[in-house]
């Protein structure tokens, strides 16, 4: 149970899809114009992402690893038709949202990645738990991102105009440049962050152990 | 070279050159400002208190924004050198007189904070920190930033935006004196040609802006202008209107000289200057844009690394110098 939950929680900040992993730019990038789009992109990646981890999981004893990749392909083509089916007959307007992405979905390096790294050497229950914890880092990434450009570029979250009367929108956010700004202000950030926690770490664990060198602080010093 | 005031080594070991012929950035600087001078007092007479207004409000939001990156960055701060000041002042200049204040704070800031404070400060920049300000606002608010619809209250008008819809018989009673002086609407300072190109020439009497690229850009723009005059007379304006109108003379001299977003040889430079005289008048003709030139100067700075490929032959080495340099370093890279 603790190697379950541990698969399932890491998707969802250290091995943030998109943002400590970098994979899957092509959506991020694309259909974040709005909060509503980001999440609908999101939650199809992570029905797709579940369950075709769960199914290479359940057949990784079976295919020959020559072809393997042929394999994971075919599985996931299958679960992204599946996919675009539903959102047609269920979600039409998000459907045309979304449009060549929802295809897409399939050559997403997420999908293949996790199929590859991850559920070709797991268990069933551990590869769901994956797809799961990835799929919602995802979706949160999407919907994160998506919310910036859309408050920013259109003033609305979710359709609904959130910032006073009177707002300028600043249109560049919702335009292709504005995912590239984004996108680089936020890893910035989670690098500035995570730099500042190691730092911190590091002093805290040479104050914990002093006198090892004679009580002198010059690394420790240094490092700050 | 070292500081005895600013640091407490008293002997300090450094390599060569040990000479310095006492060039500093303050001192480009402030030539650079007396340059841009002549350029914003007329424009000031000619708009009156909404120009300082911008022009002021410019160059203390980069000012602030720089010193608040600074401290961020936990650096010294570098105000006094005036760098960021010429880059809210030239993204002032590129702003019509009634720009309203939080499109100017918008545009400086994000010119000194994403243009150049993300890059690692100033000199570390690949594309001119103020154009990428401008690009910003301008992408998002083009009806603020369009001097046309905005300043409805004067008789001016923008030169360009009347050749590329009624054709070159729009502007013929316009005198090339009028636009020398500023008699057109366009960006506060931009507009205001004549008094550039004199700022311009200063600047490379002066050396600190090399005399081929505002050179081979200007000679760009006029051959592009000329080929296309002598193509359609009647839709295209002859090149001289090209020369004086739109931000063309401030990009020559101000924009597309940056330093660390230029190529530093001289063929390199030519190159760079002709390509990018050329892209303006492509980016007049044919794109959506009246004015061009700040766009060119984008472009040609991204291409600014290619250019500095462009090498001379090193003194002494045989032919084919090239192809061994590049085999050398292919095998010390492997």
């Amino acid at each position: 149970m603790d190697r379950f939950l541990q698969e399932l929680t890491k998707g969802l900040w250290k091995e943030l899809p998109p943002f400590r992993l970098l994979l899957g730019l092509c959506p991020v990038l694309a259909v974040t114009k709005s909060a509503s789009s980001g999440l609908g992109m999101g939650l199809a990646v992570l029905f797709v992402l579940t369950l075709s981890n769960a199914i290479i999981s359940l057949v990784r004893g079976i295919i020959p690893s020559k072809v393997r990749i042929a394999c994971f392909i075919t599985i996931s083509a299958t679960l992204v038709v599946a996919v675009e089916l539903l959102m047609q007959a269920y979600a039409y307007p998000l459907y045309l949202q979304l449009g060549i992405f929802v295809p897409l979905i399939v050559v997403n390096c997420i999908i293949l990645g996790r199929a590859e790294a991850f559920a070709a050497k797991n268990p069933v229950h551990l590869a769901i738990a994956d797809g799961l914890g990835m799929g919602l880092g995802f979706t949160m990434s999407l919907t994160f991102l998506g919310s910036i450009r859309e408050i920013l570029g259109a003033g609305t979250w979710f359709g609904h105009p959130v910032l006073w009367e009177g707002f300028q929108p600043f249109s560049v956010m919702v335009e292709a440049p504005g995912a590239f700004l984004c996108l680089g202000l936020i890893l910035a950030a989670m690098n500035y962050g995570t730099h500042r926690q190691i730092s911190r770490r590091n002093r805290e664990a040479a104050a914990e152990a002093p006198s090892g060198c004679g009580g002198c602080q010059a690394c420790s010093a240094n490092r700050g | 070279m070292s500081n005895p005031g600013n640091s407490d080594i008293l002997l300090a070991i450094s390599t060569p050159p040990f000479w310095h012929c006492g060039r500093t950035i303050p001192k480009h600087s402030l030539h650079t400002l007396l340059a841009l001078a002549p350029a914003a007092l007329l424009s000031i007479l000619q708009w009156g208190v909404p120009a300082v207004r911008v022009m002021a409000l410019a160059v203390l939001t980069a000012l602030v924004t720089e010193a608040v990156c600074q401290t961020l960055m936990k650096r010294k701060l570098t105000q006094d050198n005036g760098t960021a000041a010429i880059t809210g002042l030239l993204l002032a200049f590129l702003l019509p007189a009634s720009a309203p204040w939080w499109l100017v704070a918008l545009g400086s800031a994000c010119a000194i904070g994403i243009g150049r404070m993300a890059f690692g400060g100033y000199g570390a920049n690949q594309v001119s920190a103020t154009l990428v300000g401008w690009a910003l606002i301008f992408v998002s608010f083009p009806a603020f930033m369009d001097p046309t619809s905005s300043l409805l209250q004067t008789s001016l008008f923008d030169p360009l935006l009347r050749i590329k819809y009624f054709g070159s018989a729009a502007a013929a009673d316009l005198s090339l004196t009028d636009l020398l002086l500023g008699r057109q609407l366009g960006g506060l300072g931009a507009a205001q040609s004549g008094a550039l190109l004199l700022g311009g020439l200063y600047l490379v009497l002066r050396g600190v802006v090399r005399w081929e690229i505002p050179l081979a850009f200007l000679l760009g723009v006029l051959a592009a202008a000329s080929a296309l005059h002598l193509m359609n007379g009647a839709l295209y304006a002859g090149p001289l209107v090209h020369l004086a109108s739109g931000s063309t003379v401030l990009a020559a001299f101000f924009l597309a000289t940056e330093d660390s977003c230029s190529p530093h040889r001289r063929i390199p430079m030519l190159c760079y200057g002709l390509i990018g005289g050329v892209l303006v008048m492509l980016i007049r003709t044919f794109g959506i844009y009246t004015d061009g030139a700040p766009f060119a100067v984008m472009l040609i700075n991204l291409l600014a690394p290619l250019f500095t490929l462009i090498r001379s032959r090193p003194f002494g080495a045989r032919p084919g110098w090239k192809n061994k340099a590049a085999a050398e370093q292919r095998r010390t890279e492997a």
